[in-house]
């Protein structure tokens, strides 16, 4: 059955992209043709076949030191926060999470 | 003296240990073809000159005082601008990462530079490295330098058409289904994608963690096998949990015969609708070229290949959705203003820091993963490429390497492709070797007989035999006269060596 354009706003929402109306009727057909395109992928019997979630199988877990080598991947908070749209202090800055009636703006 | 796009990445090296010119003079030269070229290629997102002539003096300052070069001393090199180099923008060509400052130096950037290379500047893409033709580029178009009125392939099309237009010796690209080995096609230059978890993915930003993978543009085998030996030779990075040792010399055996090895070919493969006559034909010939070298050529069967590009599409989206997750508009990125809550900062953010392809792919990855639908596709799909990799191990029973097309035909004019999923089969050819994790290597035959157009063959191999790949790459380039060729229009255009 065809993605319809509800199920594609609902789609959206879960994504996090609000989409325009416009935007979802494109979308929603783009969606049913790519959809079209995975159809072989239904057609097999595959029963008993082990996926391979990753190219390299054999790989196991590589154990290190329980220790904090900040010289090679931590970023000064000065240097973390250059790129964020609104800081203050030695923080990100985000509107209201759960929203109020007044909003924060 | 020469113009500094008819030297090979070795002999720029020779010639700056040497002394016959210095490492800042080919930075120069490099930048002053940016300038004459760029107007008609636009490779380039950004020009890194400061940081290129800081990199260039460094290497002369390291000779002045007769330290040892490394074997990519003073060569001009092109990143994909996925690639975090501190001193510049990644910007993923998105309007989201539009103002992005790299905080940090990726891995496989890095080991250019410590071999000496000089960093000319980051090199336009796909946005995300999502399409086949560097049209989603949220700021600018990439021309092929062959017929500027044609695309570059993508998604790396301006690491590939900064080589082909000589701005640059060696670049390097990202390949997650083919974004390296299409557009090398396409610009009638070398493009190797190495086996997954040859080359570091730190500080490459993440498309699809499973199929990523970065590797080198030049043109000729030699400047490639050259930056192989750049990124491999550290040793596993361990930034990287995927990445992996990888110990073999590039250079080493590269002039090997390859009398008495075994090259497959699969006939089913040479039939497939959409594959052109004039490739199809060129690829027939490398395989009689390597026959007259001594290889026997040999059928295999690969019959499951045909479902790759679905599973390539099921796999790809899921993974996209999850790794462009983190793009919340809060933490880097384009952030909307003035938004009344967190999510509605978030979704409005998304939409319109991300452009169109870069929404349908995590369009299709949120469904794929949605409950009950995984079911249907994502966790088949897995299974499906346990069925591809099965039959490459079978195919590599049989032979060495494997021989085909990198791409259907040659490059297409801007907006000939316009429907999405039709752009999504120039990968026909490429994407079961990301699906598997495996080697491959596309090399220029010359020019197409309809097209008169770069035409490629690629070669594709068992997980890290690698090297074997290019020793089978420079048997090609031997029988052919397309090694070391910088596109008609642009060669010799500025960038002479004083």
């Amino acid at each position: 059955m065809p993605l319809s354009q509800e199920d594609v706003a609902g789609i959206a929402d879960y994504a996090r992209i609000a989409l325009t109306g416009d935007e979802l009727k494109e979308m929603t057909t783009y969606m049913n043709e790519a959809v079209e395109l995975l159809k072989p992928i239904t057609e097999y019997d595959l029963d008993g076949v082990e996926p391979t979630f990753h190219p390299i199988g054999d790989l196991s877990n590589v154990m290190g030191e329980d220790v904090v080598d900040d010289s090679v991947r931590a970023l000064p908070i000065d240097v973390a926060l250059k790129n964020a749209g609104s800081s203050e202090g030695r923080y990100f800055r985000v509107p209201s999470i759960l929203g109020s009636e007044e909003g924060d703006r | 003296m020469a113009n500094f796009d008819q030297l090979s990445a070795a002999q720029i090296a020779a010639g700056v240990r040497a002394g016959d010119f210095s490492a800042t003079e080919v930075a120069r030269a490099s930048l002053d073809a940016v300038d004459s070229r760029e107007p008609q290629v636009q490779a380039f997102l950004e020009v890194s000159s400061d940081l290129a002539l800081e990199a260039a003096e460094r290497t002369d300052q390291a000779r002045a005082r007769g330290e040892e070069l490394g074997p990519l001393a003073g060569v001009p090199c092109a990143f994909k601008d996925n690639m975090h180099l501190v001193g510049t923008h990644t910007t993923c060509a998105s309007r989201m990462l539009e103002n992005y400052e790299s905080t940090f130096t990726a891995t496989c950037v890095r080991r250019m530079l410590d071999a000496g290379a000089t960093p000319i500047g980051k090199a336009n893409m796909d946005e995300f490295a999502f399409g086949s033709s560097t049209e989603s580029s949220a700021f600018h178009r990439t021309n092929n330098p062959w017929d500027t009125t044609r695309v570059p392939g993508g998604s790396s099309g301006g690491s590939a058409a900064a080589v082909a237009s000589g701005e640059v010796t060696v670049s390097l690209g990202s390949d997650t289904g083919g974004s390296i080995r299409q557009p090398a096609s396409l610009c009638g230059v070398v493009g190797m994608k190495p086996t997954y978890g040859a080359v570091s993915r730190y500080g490459v930003v993440a498309f699809g963690s499973s199929l990523d993978q970065v590797g080198p543009f030049g043109r000729r085998v030699e400047d490639v096998a050259l930056a192989m030996n750049a990124l491999v030779s550290p040793g596993r990075d361990p930034l990287d949990s995927t990445s992996q040792d990888c110990p073999v010399d590039f250079l080493e055996h590269l002039d090997d015969p390859i009398a008495g090895k075994r090259v497959g070919v699969v006939p089913q493969l040479m039939e497939v609708q959409g594959l052109t006559d004039e490739v199809r034909d060129a690829v027939n010939g490398a395989a009689r070229a390597l026959e007259g070298q001594g290889a026997q050529v040999v059928e295999v069967e690969l019959p499951n290949i045909a479902s790759a590009i679905s599973a390539y599409y099921v796999i790809a989206p899921c993974e996209a959705f999850s790794n462009l997750a983190r793009f919340d508009g809060v933490r880097y990125g384009y952030q909307e203003q003035g938004c009344a809550t967190l999510a509605e900062q978030t979704s409005l953010s998304r939409a319109h820091g991300f452009g169109e392809e870069a929404k349908r792919r995590q369009m299709l990855g949120a469904y794929l993963l949605s409950s009950g639908v995984y079911d249907t596709y994502y966790y088949p799909a897995q299974q499906v490429r346990t069925l591809i990799t099965q039959d490459y191990e079978r195919a590599y029973e049989k032979c060495d390497v494997i021989l085909m097309p990198a791409a259907p035909r040659t490059a297409f004019k801007f907006g000939e492709l316009s429907d999405p999923t039709q752009m999504y089969a120039s990968d026909m050819f490429t994407i079961s070797n990301n699906i598997v994790g495996n080697g491959g290597v596309s090399v220029p035959l010359g020019l197409g007989r309809d097209s008169g157009l770069p035409v490629s063959a690629q070669l594709q191999g068992p997980a890290f035999r690698d090297r074997m790949l290019l020793q089978f790459a420079r048997a090609i380039e031997r029988a052919y006269d397309a090694s070391g060729i910088v596109a008609p229009d642009f060669a010799g255009k500025g960038g002479d060596l004083a």
